[in-house]
């Protein structure tokens, strides 16, 4: 199986199309307002009709390429071209003000090949041992597992938790319409048959993510933001010199780590990764008081986090069908397309697919690296391209995809509705990820509560100990997810009152 | 009392919401449920009622919270200022006209084809998304992009790609 997972991915047009992706994720991550998601949205529908392994390695290429990406305007534009490099532009920006542009860029592209390695690493390594463990799992663990999943939601909803929540539940409320779990009765169809297998992932994700961002740059057109981008992006040689480099590898491996650990947890990704890590490099440095005024600390911390999180969020992903976050609930839809169903089983039914996807990996990082290192100034280019072209061709690419989902055009109507729905959610200062998460696990949620409920007069729920494990973890999360919520909310009016004043 | 001043946002999706919820709650009544053998003590209402039930709740407390949050505004003298609408729709023209275009876009697209729907929708939405100043030299451009993309996507998509994007009127032609 590893051999044919190898083998598949070692073909000739299988290694354009991961060279292809990479190059597009990076240019797309490198944009300011598109993202690796609408990069995966955008190639979803060209992969329609590739082997699973192919397709599915074109993809995996497109997320490598979109996360490194965002280094490139995070250092010269000062914006993150994506969420994943916000901490990038603290030291990075500075560091290029200097004139070291290009070994802040060198330094981010070789840390960000170091960071997905050790994400790699990770991700064969613990996928098996998390599937292996996962078997053991019955109604009581799945039910749990959503349970505890869910509870995440409070942890990443930042201040405002009701709406954290609002969020989550609405997706898990979008869940219920088609048939129902267990007796397959229709709920929420209003007699229409496209109804029937409930709203699909990709036209949801496609919606919140890209229709938005859409929306998001009409609301500008008026202000004409104009952006100034540094040119000197040479890179001599990777940037930087070799003691350097040596110095900076501790570093690497803890910023690395934190982004493997944030990224397994769901509903956490790249954007949060990156900022904690570089805290923790900060707090832990000899001299922190650097840190802001450009070193090569701050970059490496920042970007082997947010790709070592890459690596993370595709172990929860694998192993038991929960994406870590926006990008890999659009690889879920991405698989589920190809007819691979993450979870447990997927190595003994689809064990060559996923061997694939760890060797597409590898593959693209490489690329990754090569391209970034030696075509840097024709990514710097593409900065300039002009968005009011390039964002109405991505919508009719995301309409394409929509359709190709089920041969549908049904599916666009939803995928304009949710577009709007999110549009308002964003406006009403409600967070769009917790959605997904409720929308893939409220489904799991419900199935496994009732059969539980079938279960629970022959089978305690004590006979479970990982569903009391779960349980408590999931209170632990909660108690602690409330207390700091509530503390940041009350630190946010003590800002706001003390700005006030100062006022 | 800026920390009050975001009551709208609060207030208006609160009542939304809420809102949305009860007609959700109304519906589930009307779902068929399975009460033959095999059937599960837990019924397919259940986890619609918890949903719609948390919900609610969260709608109202949002909404709640906005009232409190006005309220504690004009407490402190600070003037409510009144709704303008023209002012609001104006500010966000180009975004009304984008879900306009898009809605016509997909709404069309079946009857009229992809390839003349996506013409119109493509050169429809670079305006919108091109400065007022900019639009007599984006007239040209934007037809190109549009016809070339609709024509290449149509031709990879639904002859190389295998997805079934609607011919509509190109039937007519044997496309």
């Amino acid at each position: 199986m590893i051999l044919e997972g190898i083998q598949a991915v070692l073909q000739p047009m299988t290694i354009l199309l991961i060279a292809i992706g990479t190059a597009v994720g990076i240019i797309f991550g490198s944009i300011p307002g598109l993202t690796a998601t609408m990069a995966i949205v955008m190639f979803l529908p060209v992969t329609y009709s590739m082997a699973a392994s192919q397709g599915i390695s074109m993809l995996v290429a497109l997320y490598i390429g979109g996360i490194s990406g965002g280094l490139i305007s995070a250092i010269l534009l000062n914006i993150p071209g994506t969420p994943s490099s916000v901490a990038t532009c603290f030291d990075g920006k500075p560091m290029a003000d200097k004139g070291q542009a290009g070994k802040a860029l060198g330094t981010g592209v070789v840390f960000s090949f170091f960071g997905t390695l050790i994400g790699i690493a990770i991700l064969v390594v613990l996928t098996p041992v998390l599937c292996d463990f996962a078997l053991k799992f019955q109604a009581y663990e799945y039910c749990a597992l959503a349970i505890f999943s869910l509870s995440m939601v409070i942890a990443l909803t930042g201040h405002d938790m009701p709406k954290g929540l609002i969020s989550a539940v609405i997706g898990a409320l979008l869940a219920t319409v088609g048939l129902a779990p267990i007796d397959s009765k229709p709920r929420f169809t209003f007699g229409m048959f496209q109804l029937n297998n409930g709203f699909a992932l990709l036209v949801l994700l496609i919606g919140l993510f890209a229709i938005s961002e859409v929306m998001k740059y009409a609301e500008d057109v008026r202000k004409e933001i104009k952006y100034t981008v540094n040119e000197d992006a040479k890179i001599k040689g990777a940037g930087f010199s070799l003691k350097e480099g040596i110095a900076q590898i501790p570093n690497g491996i803890v910023s690395a780590l934190i982004g493997v650990a944030i990224g397994i947890l769901p509903g956490i990704g790249g954007g949060v990764s990156c900022m904690i890590s570089y805290t923790v490099s900060k707090n832990t440095s000899k001299h922190p008081e650097l840190y802001g005024t450009g070193i090569m600390d701050g970059v490496v911390a920042s970007e082997a986090a947010n790709n070592g999180t890459i690596g993370g969020a595709m172990i929860p992903l694998l192993a038991l069908g929960i994406p870590g976050d926006a990008v890999t609930a659009m690889l879920l839809g991405g698989l589920q397309v190809h007819n691979v169903a993450p979870g447990p089983l997927i190595y003994v039914k689809n064990g060559a697919v996923v061997y694939a996807i760890f060797c597409a990996m590898v593959v693209s990082a490489i690329f990754m690296m090569i391209f970034m290192l030696l075509g840097m100034r024709a990514f710097v280019s593409v900065l300039k391209v002009p968005k009011n072209y390039l964002l109405p061709v991505v919508i009719v690419l995301c309409g394409i995809g929509a359709i190709g989902n089920a041969n549908m055009v049904f599916d666009t109507y939803c995928m304009v509705a949710f577009g709007l729905m999110s549009y308002l959610l964003i406006k009403s200062k409600v967070p769009t990820v917790p959605m997904i998460l409720g929308f893939i696990l409220g489904p799991t949620f419900e199935e496994n509560l009732r059969r539980v409920s079938q279960l629970a007069s022959s089978d305690k729920f004590f006979n479970h100990p990982i569903f009391m494990v779960l349980i408590a973890a999931t209170v632990l999360v909660v108690i602690f997810s409330v207390r700091s919520n509530i503390r940041e909310a009350k630190k946010a009016e003590l800002a706001a009152e003390d700005a006030e004043k100062s006022v | 009392m800026k920390k009050h001043s975001n009551y709208r946002v609060d207030i208006i999706p609160g009542i939304v919401i809420a809102l949305f919820a009860v007609a959700y709650l109304a519906l589930v009544p009307g779902i068929q449920s399975f009460t033959g053998m095999g059937s599960t003590p837990l019924t397919n209402h259940f986890v619609p009622y918890l949903w719609g039930g948390a919900l609610l709740v969260l709608g109202l407390y949002v909404a709640v919270r906005g009232f409190r949050k006005r309220a504690a505004f004009i407490k402190a003298g600070e003037k409510i200022e009144k709704f303008d609408l023209k002012a609001a729709v104006n500010e966000k023209l180009e975004v009304i006209a984008s879900f306009v275009a898009l809605t016509i876009y997909v709404a069309l697209m079946n009857v009229v084809g992809f390839v003349p729907m996506t013409i119109i929708y493509l050169v429809a939405q670079i305006l919108i998304l091109t400065p007022k100043h900019d639009w007599k030299k984006t007239y040209v451009p934007a037809l190109i992009v549009a016809v070339v993309c609709s024509v290449l996507f149509y031709y990879i998509f639904r002859y190389h790609l295998n997805v079934l994007l609607p011919q509509g009127i190109l039937s007519a032609f044997g496309f």
